[in-house]
């Protein structure tokens, strides 16, 4: 068994502190750990959930354009910032386990080291113009 | 494997009358393997008392360094053998993306801090930085993982035959994570010391004293026992004592350890608190106090 590392961990228990959504994925894409906040978000914990593949924890919200169509895996923030070592930014439409729809700005930012890229963080925010975040259509 | 402590103190230097038992030299542990190589585990205080003792031997050692925080090669200068033209010392440590092991040792070795340059140690000394996959040195694996500390902090684990010896001096696994509750992987620096023979753990603070020192990179007894629990160490050392804390302090927060460690379930003769000169002899558990300090 190796130790994660060091940086992941850091931020894991930084985001277990925060009450913004916050997610976490590896070098690999695989998502390794939600917060609380994200959790309430998406209605299931982290710790029912385990760690989802990449190419797979996107569907857990089906992140949708302002149009209704559903975003491309390769397109989202996170993806592109682990990817290509630079931060992202988007809008999007998601979808929380009881179906409710949540405007949300995403900014997500590689975990860059000494030893190369570990990863990404992404946080979600209610969009301004709804307040809550709750989509108007 | 034999393991001595030559500096069991953190943060700085902390002679007198109140720390005679414990100790108050910085951080340094020296190693012999079981082919007769020498590790020296930091450059605290305590190196200079470990140079002493070798006399004019050995004519090759290593030294690893955890961080480069002072009270861990603040002895570096002050270690007899770096004055012997013949002997060839390897210093071991954390790379860093601003410098070179070399360039940072250097700014303490250097004026106005030190008379004299490094490149003016007579020794052959070469630097450094740690691989991230295992290497030997001698009959042993070395192995390093990068732990919760301020700045770029190593721990190591060292394999030699059956036994293995795990040193993490300056360490702060529960910063902001319950230690019961996280999975291993998750844990800074578990790898290292899982099921290790003998654990020389941070455990700077008491539970009360923490809360006033979150975030500076040491653990609460708390967090030690959690640690070592979670670890399976057979035998646990607290280790780099705050300067604050007297002989007669130690002595109850000793008393302290092995009572909550035998709450949690281990043996109190597992856990005790590191003092300077006390050797090991690993895989023998019992501890052997040479010279009392």
């Amino acid at each position: 068994m190796t130790q994660r590392p060091l940086e992941l961990i850091l931020a894991r228990n930084l985001m277990s502190a925060l009450s913004t959504p916050a997610f976490l994925v590896d070098e690999g894409g695989v998502l390794v750990f939600y917060n609380e906040a994200a959790g309430m978000m998406l209605g299931k914990r982290f710790e029912e959930l385990g760690t989802v593949g990449a190419d797979e924890w996107g569907a857990l919200f089906g992140p949708f354009d302002d149009s209704g169509e559903p975003i491309p895996y390769d397109d989202l923030p996170l993806v592109s910032a682990v990817r290509d070592g630079r931060p992202a930014h988007a809008e999007y439409v998601i979808h929380s386990s009881d179906g409710a729809a949540h405007a949300v700005e995403v900014s997500a930012f590689p975990i860059l080291t000494a030893h190369g890229s570990q990863g990404g963080i992404a946080i979600f925010w209610p969009t301004q113009a709804n307040g809550d975040g709750t989509a108007s259509a | 494997m034999k393991v001595k402590l030559w500096g069991t103190r953190g943060s700085i230097p902390s002679p007198g009358p109140e720390t005679i038992r414990y100790g108050g030299n910085t951080s340094c542990v020296g190693v012999t393997l079981s082919d007769g190589s020498l590790l020296a585990l930091d450059a605290g205080s305590g190196i200079r008392s470990l140079g002493l003792d070798l006399g004019d031997e050995p004519t090759r050692l290593h030294i690893l360094l955890t961080h480069l925080h002072l009270d861990h090669i603040l002895g570096l200068a002050f270690f007899a053998p770096v004055f012997r033209p013949q002997t060839e010392i390897v210093i071991w440590g954390p790379a860093s993306p601003e410098a070179s092991l070399r360039d940072r040792i250097a700014r303490y070795i250097s004026a106005p801090l030190s008379p004299v340059e490094v490149r003016e140690l007579p020794c052959d000394v070469s630097f450094r930085h740690c691989p991230e996959t295992e290497w030997e040195i001698g009959p042993a694996r070395i192995r390093t993982a990068s732990v919760a500390h301020r700045g770029p902090t190593l721990g190591y684990r060292i394999d030699d035959g059956d036994s293995s010896l795990t040193y993490i001096p300056d360490h702060e696994p529960g910063l902001g994570a319950d230690l019961d509750r996280l999975e291993d992987d998750w844990i800074s620096g578990f790898a290292l010391a899982r099921e290790t023979s003998l654990l020389i753990h941070d455990g700077q603070y008491t539970d009360s004293e923490y809360p006033n020192h979150i975030g500076w990179g040491h653990s609460p007894l708390r967090d030690a026992l959690a640690f070592a629990r979670r670890t399976g160490a057979e035998r646990t050392v607290l280790f780099h004592h705050d300067p604050m804390h007297s002989d007669d302090f130690l002595d109850r927060f000793s008393v302290e350890a092995k009572e909550r460690w035998a709450a949690l379930g281990g043996d109190p003769a597992a856990i005790e608190l590191a003092a300077e000169r006390v050797e090991y002899e690993l895989p023998v558990r019992a501890p052997r106090a040479v010279t009392p300090a």
